[in-house]
């Protein structure tokens, strides 16, 4: 290009980044690896996951998701299911062998803890080039995800799998061994390690001071868990109620069903709105027969012969008072009491801090948890981290984890007096909700739903109760992406201000602002790609390199050393969106293997008419463009492109005194397969007699 | 705007046979706004060309560019480097613009890509109309803003002549009347008492009889 023409200064509002990234605590790339998905890239999507996230089988399962909450599809018909598309790449992909590190650094980092905090650190710590031992007290690691989380959310070779591929970077991991017991401070350093990093976790259970906790058949949550996760078995009566709503309560009360009561009910303070965890979690429980009491409080705990016999609860007035905070109140008068003989206390962790006792002096807050900066993670105790809900005191799993990696970039500028940042963590505007302007104008599209198991046979057993999406499920859950803040943006350097992109666009997206002679476009853009093939001037690309508009899929055809021998060979451009097939095509289709190459695009609304000219120019005898029909079509507005495009592609062969018939368009869903092998078998027999 | 369309494919394929090294190029301007010489428009004659050699067996070597403006000596300038090695350009501006890159590099064969046709622009999206004539004497303040000399199949000035019925003009039926349009505007701004006057006959020596024309900024003169 000419040097009048060749500085591009970025669009404005490129700085705009995806809600679903934002929301997430590590900064996962969520929109970016659930678009491989879309495209069938799962490798590269696996891999992107793996970047930032070293628990990418557990974090699917159990994490909170608010990258969900807060995506944009919410405007439209239901979010995106991230978490549940993580876990698809974390069951079925996995990393390339012996990933490089770059550096290697002599100083030795100890790790207590093999949680989610501690396992983030390590990670982090060893890809950048140190040497990481974890000192784990349980014989296995993970923490609370083993402790705490049952296997039927979270199986425990999820956990094993995750943790091997750590493993495989060079971190070590010793089992039962206890920091301030076999482990101190002074034994560390005397080790030669240079840092430690405190991840032990809340293994504890709050406890609830009121009349007759002490009778027999009142149950520690945690403790339950721990002893139904490591032995199968508790001892529970027949009426089991629990004390709490959050994720914790949940866990115990689906655990106690396994174990066959008569009767699990669950008592918490707040209304079924106001309860802390996810409503996915909450219908889960009652629909496997926890029988909820919602805006009660415990008032004490009614005990015959120095057993539980039921607990005494009052009807709530409010849990958060006018300053929104935890301060619960309650109606006079309105006791009345709820029957059971095994009362579960699931409201909340606390720290167990006994393994500092002794040691150093570390700075704790009264609520018994490590003061750590918020930035750097370094305690009051020089060469000493800390992080994860020893930290947080109630965090999630995905925020223990962006302690761990924050405090591995902490540790590492510091031994090496270096400013390494995570530009991930930067702050950056969220593309706006979309304009309810819009909202009509985006098709709607049907949430995959996960598979379960059924609910006689889960109650049976503690298998995984949530059977993990298809491939084909996957796809099509991922295609729904809106592509938030990738999607198209104007290059005002190039832009002569035609006003083809503002006319054309089906979204209304484009738009020149008042005081501007060139476009510009906003969030709200669908990544239909229709103004950037349109527009005259190539001012407009996608602002990923990710929406290469099958350029790349197209060279790559013809790097195959066989086609050039086949006769006739076609091309055959197909949508993506509704395209997908799982497994190998049929014996049927051999047709289709041995003539035809396939380019799949995401909505072929992006390809341009010199795309088809460079298939026949590499060497194909025929293109075949196979589009969505318009009630398939993701982005609703296409077909009528598509059209004019064809023929606009047929009159540059014509010109070109090429036979038309080498050219041709139909509109049909490519799982549509034996509609497609019809056409793909006259195409082939018309190019033969050409 | 300067409006123009692509010349047919087998013509430009003519124009450029037996050269081995040709440049296709765009023009950022008027036919970049018309869709005819844009950076698009560059990639899909280029890919054109590739594609005509490859079925004929020629050797090509194809060389796509674009200049901001190739009506300005500076700006054809800065492609010289491209097209110096060049055997012949394909220029897809208007006559304007092949003639600068013509008289900039005179070793080279210089071939216009499209036919310059009007003045005009966009009444729909990708749809164009001509609305000047360039006839050196503009009289649409008298004719409620509309031109008569470009938008009257005969240029009439003096009302419509007798083959305009209902509106449209008796050379096409897509073709409205121009001065039924006016007789409309002259109505709205209650001047229909103007269209008594007799309008003389049109000095065409300002407009298109009188080639080539030249016009003169005496204060804007830089001597070089």
């Amino acid at each position: 290009m000419t040097t009048t023409r060749t500085c591009a200064t970025p669009d404005k509002k490129i700085n705009e980044e995806a809600p679903c990234i934002l929301a997430c605590p590590i900064r996962q790339d969520a929109r970016d690896y659930v678009q491989l998905i879309a495209r069938g890239r799962f490798n590269e999507a696996f891999r992107l996951v793996r970047e930032r996230n070293p628990l990418p089988a557990a974090c699917g399962r159990i994490c909170t998701h608010p990258c969900e909450t807060k995506c944009r599809r919410n405007s439209t018909d239901a979010p995106i299911a991230i978490a549940w598309l993580k876990r698809f790449l974390g069951d079925n992909f996995s990393e390339e062998p012996g990933r490089a590190v770059s550096e290697r650094y002599p100083e030795k980092i100890a790790i207590i803890g093999a949680g989610p905090a501690g396992l983030a650190a390590a990670n982090d710590l060893a890809i950048l080039g140190y040497s990481c031992t974890i000192f784990e007290s349980n014989p296995t690691p993970g923490g609370m995800l083993r402790m705490g989380v049952p296997t039927y959310r979270l199986p425990r070779v999820s956990i094993d799998n995750d943790v091997h591929c750590i493993q495989k970077l060079g971190v070590e991991i010793r089992y039962n061994t206890t920091f301030g017991v076999d482990i101190t401070f002074e034994s560390l350093k005397k080790d030669g390690f240079s840092v430690v990093f405190l991840g032990v976790g809340l293994l504890e259970s709050r406890t609830l001071n009121i009349e007759g906790v002490q009778l027999e058949g009142v149950l520690k949550g945690v403790s339950f868990l721990h002893e139904v996760n490591t032995t199968g078995r508790a001892r529970i009566g027949k009426n089991v109620l629990v004390i709490g709503g959050g994720a914790v309560a949940m866990d115990c009360a689906r655990t106690a069903l396994r174990l066959k009561p008569g009767r699990v009910s669950v008592a918490c303070l707040e209304s079924r709105k106001e309860m802390p965890t996810t409503d996915f979690e909450i219908e889960e429980a009652v629909h496997e027969g926890a029988v909820l009491y919602n805006s009660v409080g415990p008032k004490r705990i009614i005990g015959k012969d120095g057993k539980v016999a039921g607990l005494e609860i009052l009807k709530v007035k409010y849990v958060f008072d006018e300053q929104k905070r935890f301060n619960p109140a309650f109606h006079e008068g309105s006791e009345s009491v709820i029957e059971a003989d095994t009362i579960i206390l699931a409201i909340g962790q606390a720290s167990n801090l006994t393994f500092l006792r002794g040691q150093e002096g570390i700075q704790v807050t009264r609520g018994g948890t490590i003061i750590a900066n918020p930035a750097t993670l370094s305690t009051s105790v020089h060469g000493v981290y800390a992080g994860g809900d020893i930290v947080l005191g109630r965090g999630t799993m995905t925020e223990s984890m962006a302690q761990g990696k924050k405090a591995a970039i902490a540790i590492h500028n510091t031994l090496r007096s270096s400013a390494l940042k995570d530009e991930k963590w930067a702050d950056k505007p969220a593309v706006p909700d979309v304009a309810a302007s819009k909202i009509a104008l985006i098709k709607k599209e049907q949430k995959q739903e996960m598979p379960t198991m059924s609910l006689d046979k889960r109650l049976s057993n503690f298998d995984e109760v949530e059977l993990g999406f298809t491939l084909n499920a996957a796809v099509r859950e991922a295609q729904r992406c809106m592509n938030c803040g990738a999607g198209a943006s104007v290059d005002d350097n190039l832009c002569v201000g035609c006003l083809t992109c503002v006319r054309i666009c089906p979204f209304e997206v484009p738009k020149i602002a008042k005081g501007n002679t060139t476009a510009y476009i906003d969030g709200d853009c669908q990544s239909c790609g229709l103004c950037i093939v349109e527009c005259p001037a190539k001012a407009i690309r996608f602002k990923t390199p990710m929406e290469d508009c099958g350029k790349d899929a197209l060279e790559a055809v013809f790097q195959e050393k066989f086609v050039h021998g086949i006769k006739p060979f076609i091309v055959n451009f197909y949508c993506q969106y509704s395209a997908y097939k799982e497994g190998k095509e049929s014996a049927t289709d051999d047709l289709l293997v041995f003539h035809f190459r396939r380019v799949g695009v995401l909505g072929l609304g992006k390809v341009e008419p010199s795309l088809y000219l460079r298939a026949f120019e590499l060497g194909a005898h025929g293109v075949l463009v196979t589009a969505c029909k318009d009630d398939t079509c993701h982005f609703c507005h296409e077909q009528e492109w598509i059209e004019r495009r064809s023929r606009f592609t047929s009159q540059l062969l014509s010109g070109l005194g090429m036979d038309t018939r080498r050219f041709r368009t139909h509109f049909i869903s490519s799982q549509n397969g034996k509609e497609i092998l019809e056409i793909a078998f006259d195409m082939v027999e018309e190019l033969r007699h050409l | 705007m300067i409006v123009a369309s692509s010349k047919p494919f087998p013509e430009i394929k003519q124009m450029l046979s037996g050269f081995k090294k040709v440049c296709v190029l765009g023009c950022g301007s008027c036919v970049t706004i018309c869709h005819t010489g844009g950076e698009k428009q560059v990639a899909e004659l280029a890919a054109q060309l590739r594609l005509a050699a490859k079925l004929e067996g020629r050797q090509l070597e194809v060389i796509e560019d674009s200049t901001l403006r190739q009506c300005e000596w500076e700006f054809i300038r800065d492609i010289q480097g491209v097209v110096k090695d060049c055997d012949a350009v394909i220029s897809i501006a208007c006559g304007v613009g092949v003639q600068y890159m013509a008289e900039r590099f005179p070793r080279i064969r210089i071939f216009p890509g499209l036919n310059t046709t009007f003045m005009g622009g966009p009444v729909e999206q990708g749809v164009f109309w001509e609305r000047c004539a360039g006839c050196g004497n503009c009289i649409v303040g008298t004719t409620g803003g509309l031109c008569p000399v470009s938008r009257c199949a005969k240029s009439l000035l003096n009302g419509p002549c007798g083959g305009s019925q209902n509106g449209k003009c008796e050379v096409s039926r897509e073709t409205p009347c121009v001065w039924h349009q006016i007789y409309d505007q002259l109505d709205i701004q209650q001047l229909l008492a103007t269209m008594e006057t007799i309008v003389p006959p049109k000095d065409w020596t300002t407009g298109m009889e009188n080639h080539p024309r030249k016009m003169v900024l005496e204060h804007l003169v830089v001597k070089k």
